[in-house]
């Protein structure tokens, strides 16, 4: 299947675009600073001291810089949310670029790591220069105390120094944990290491106040190689010589010399100061308590909560990150609306799946174990319900899906939720949205989990077939398990029995199915489940088979 | 809550200090520093870390992830058997590897980031982790018939006494009985 050009411009354009732009910001930025200390005359006697290691040092730092400040950015989660939700950027495609705010961040992060290895192997080679190259012409110059002291004990002794090693050690801690195992397996690992970024943004702002490298101040009164100038004009009195950097001018006075100021902090405050007021605002925003009106199991090992808060307002697609302090008081865990709050009721849920230790304990305290109660007594009983905290919600990619006038859903098991509070809202009123065809396929493991949504499947299958416009939403249902008899054989879900197909989708016939009755229009394409459809449809979307039909594809990723 | 396994961590970070261990004891002998003797250390000892580090250990809970290629690597390191399995030892070896590189000034990082990843081993050893390797599982061909087909049927087939089956020569007609299962001729 060949790559199409326009496809692959609709899909990837943008995110390379931009992806682009960052790299000839990074390019441009360590060029420019490179050729300031290399050619830069205050620089003259600094650079014949230590060499090469004094421009790639400082044209590393100026990149680390422009990193450090711009990998806070894309975690502002609150703003973004913003951004996206109240269409400030009212370009779809500016929209879509924010779902990959998180690839943005990690690359940010890389370059913060390898500039700093960067950085760090040409401050060594320094450290060894400031001591063997020690200059008696210039002791203000010098950082070493003496000649030839050994570099570990010039770093060890300086403010720069052992800031710098803090930073690295930091650093790694942050990295090692970074790995994409270790978060699946590990996630408190990966948190509480990554939260030390305050620290290492505190010991940066302590590293550039150490004022270790020096600029002239006074290049016209002492131009840089007068001194030379100055022996050599002994011979050759009354001629004008055109000396490097000299002029043949003699000096006038001593070079003076004064530590550069630092401009780190130029670069990091406002994104540390908008990200620490972003956590701030999340805190406050979530301490107000939830109340659990409604907790339901179903089959599968899901259950549904039903809450209430004063003032949550949010859009389907979107998610919230729950904490429950009687399980964990640190933990928060991410989980997509499937019913947001309307005029006419004001409860939100969340279907959750239990799988891993967090959940089965909210589990046990939100249900405990009907064989543990006697039949005899009511299940209406004033329950105690554990406190929650919900911090959100956060914008996601499905949001977009009512933007398209055409749009394909495909859900992957328990991945069904962010499409669930799509339905939902369709229920409530379809005109005002721009989608005109939801083409909804939903892939499970197992027949019970259809069961999690099969009454709003069918009730919104019931009134677009009242109102007459039955190929608004076309179902496909789909069991990927093939042994057993599998069928749907309650006579209340028979819309969703006649739809339910064995095995695996076929995407092709699909995508073809969706290109012939929607020519020329831009499809939407929403993934939400495991990465082997993620990448398939990925790849459809990019494919030149379907022309005059334009598939946008936007994944839903968690983690 | 819930048990975070230590030991995942220290093998990312040991594999990276030995991998910075390997770049600082190259730039170092290549750039002939004094005392390079100590470069050509690291080199070794960066190299010995990576190979033992390279191959990951199986998770507790859950699906273990592997690092491509690692299957080799696996089976070199399972053969040491509890050397390698203990993370005491483990601890015990980084630490010992790491004290040599933080006599020259290209390998000192390489040395406090391993003296970190041989701590965090120490911890995971202290909570009983030990390494596990993961081995490619015989998956079993699929039964395409369910497992009843090895049982004999406990009960005989549904039909009526043999009274009523034996054939009556004199009234064939009173004989006559409904087949509880639907029966078709072999046309």
């Amino acid at each position: 299947m060949s790559l199409s050009v326009r496809s692959w411009l609709a899909n990837e354009g943008g995110k390379h675009f931009v992806l682009f732009l960052w790299l000839v910001a990074n390019t441009w930025l360590f060029m420019r600073t490179f050729l300031l200390y290399y050619c830069g005359q205050q620089y003259h006697y600094l650079h014949k001291m230590l060499g090469l290691g004094l421009c790639i040092s400082r044209a590393s730092a100026s990149v680390l810089n422009l990193n450090c400040c711009l990998v806070l950015l894309p975690m502002c989660r609150s703003l973004l949310t913003y951004l996206r939700g109240t269409h400030t950027v009212t370009s779809r495609k500016a929209r879509r670029l924010l779902d990959k705010s998180k690839t943005f961040h990690v690359s940010c992060g890389v370059a913060i790591c390898v500039f700093s290895v960067v950085h760090v192997s040409a401050h060594l080679a320094n450290m060894v220069n400031f001591s063997f190259g020690y200059s008696e012409d210039f002791p203000a110059l010098n950082v070493a105390r003496y000649r030839g002291e050994d570099p570990r004990l010039i770093i060890m002794t300086t403010v720069p120094g052992i800031t710098g090693v803090l930073l690295v050690l930091i650093l790694f801690l942050m990295f090692t944990a970074s790995s994409y195992c270790i978060r699946v397996s590990n996630y408190e690992i990966f948190w509480y290491t990554h939260n030390l970024f305050i620290v290492f943004y505190i010991v940066l702002m302590v590293h550039i106040c150490g004022g270790a490298l020096k600029y002239q101040t006074n290049i016209e009164a002492h131009p840089p190689g007068c001194l030379r100038t100055n022996e050599t004009r002994l011979e050759l009195m009354g001629e004008e010589s055109e000396q490097a950097g000299g002029d043949g001018r003699s000096c006038k006075e001593d070079a003076h010399f004064q530590p550069n100021s630092p401009e780190t902090w130029l670069w990091v405050s406002g994104p540390l100061c908008l990200y620490c007021a972003e956590r701030l605002y999340r805190y406050i925003r979530s301490n107000s308590p939830v109340t659990i009106v409604t907790v339901v199991r179903h089959p599968c090992d899901v259950i549904e909560l039903q809450m209430l808060k004063k003032d949550f307002k949010a859009h389907p697609g979107q998610y919230i990150v729950l904490n429950c302090p009687g399980v964990s008081s640190f933990e928060n865990h991410p989980f997509t609306l499937t019913g947001c709050p309307t005029e006419k009721k004001e409860t939100f849920r969340i279907h959750l799946r239990v799988v891993g230790d967090w959940t089965e304990r909210l589990a046990e305290l939100l249900l405990p174990d009907p064989r543990t109660q006697s039949e005899i007594l009511p299940m209406v009983q004033q329950r105690r319900y554990p406190k929650l905290y919900v911090d959100g919600p956060f914008g996601s990619p499905s949001e977009e899906v009512f933007n398209y006038e055409v749009s394909l859903c495909v859900a992957g098991g328990i991945g069904v939720t962010p499409f669930a509070c799509v339905l939902h809202t369709l229920l409530d009123g379809w005109r005002r949205f721009r989608l005109r065809r939801l083409y909804f396929v939903w892939v499970c493991r197992d027949l019970q989990s259809f069961y999690w949504f099969a009454d709003l499947l069918c009730a919104l299958h019931h009134k677009l077939w009242q109102e007459n416009i039955p190929d608004y939403l076309n179902l496909q249902l789909y069991i990927s398990q093939t042994d057993g008899l599998q069928t749907i054989s309650e006579q209340r879900y028979s819309p969703l029995s006649s739809r339910l197909l064995i095995g695996r989708p076929r995407w092709k016939l699909l995508f073809e199915e969706i290109k012939k009755t929607n020519k020329r229009k831009r499809v939407g394409v929403f993934c939400c489940g495991p990465k082997g459809i993620s990448r398939t449809l990925h790849r459809l979307c990019n494919s030149d088979r379907y022309s005059g039909t334009t598939f946008e594809f936007n994944k839903e990723s968690f983690s | 809550m819930g048990k975070i396994e230590w030991a995942m961590w220290a093998n990312e970070q040991a594999l990276a200090s030995g991998l910075i261990l390997l770049t600082g004891g190259i730039v170092a002998v290549a750039g002939q520093f004094r005392d390079w003797q100590f470069a050509a250390y690291a080199i070794a000892a960066g190299v010995f870390v990576c190979l033992l580090e390279y191959p990951r250990g199986k998770r507790n809970k859950g699906t273990s992830v592997e690092r491509t290629g690692q299957y080799c690597f696996t089976v070199c390191v399972k053969s040491f058997g509890p050397l390698t399995r203990n993370y005491y030892v483990r601890a015990f070896v980084h630490a010992a590897i790491c004290v040599p590189g933080g006599f020259l000034l290209a390998t000192v990082l390489g040395c406090v980031c391993l003296g970190i990843a041989s701590l965090i081993y120490l911890a995971a050893a202290i909570r009983g982790e030990h390494w596990e390797p993961i081995l490619p599982a015989k998956d079993s061909a699929r039964q395409p018939v369910g497992e009843s087909i090895k049982c004999p049927p406990q009960n005989p087939p549904p039909r009526p006494p043999a009274e009523t089956r034996r054939k009556r020569v004199d009234d064939l007609e009173g004989a006559a009985y409904v087949n509880p299962i639907p029966v078709t001729a072999n046309e």
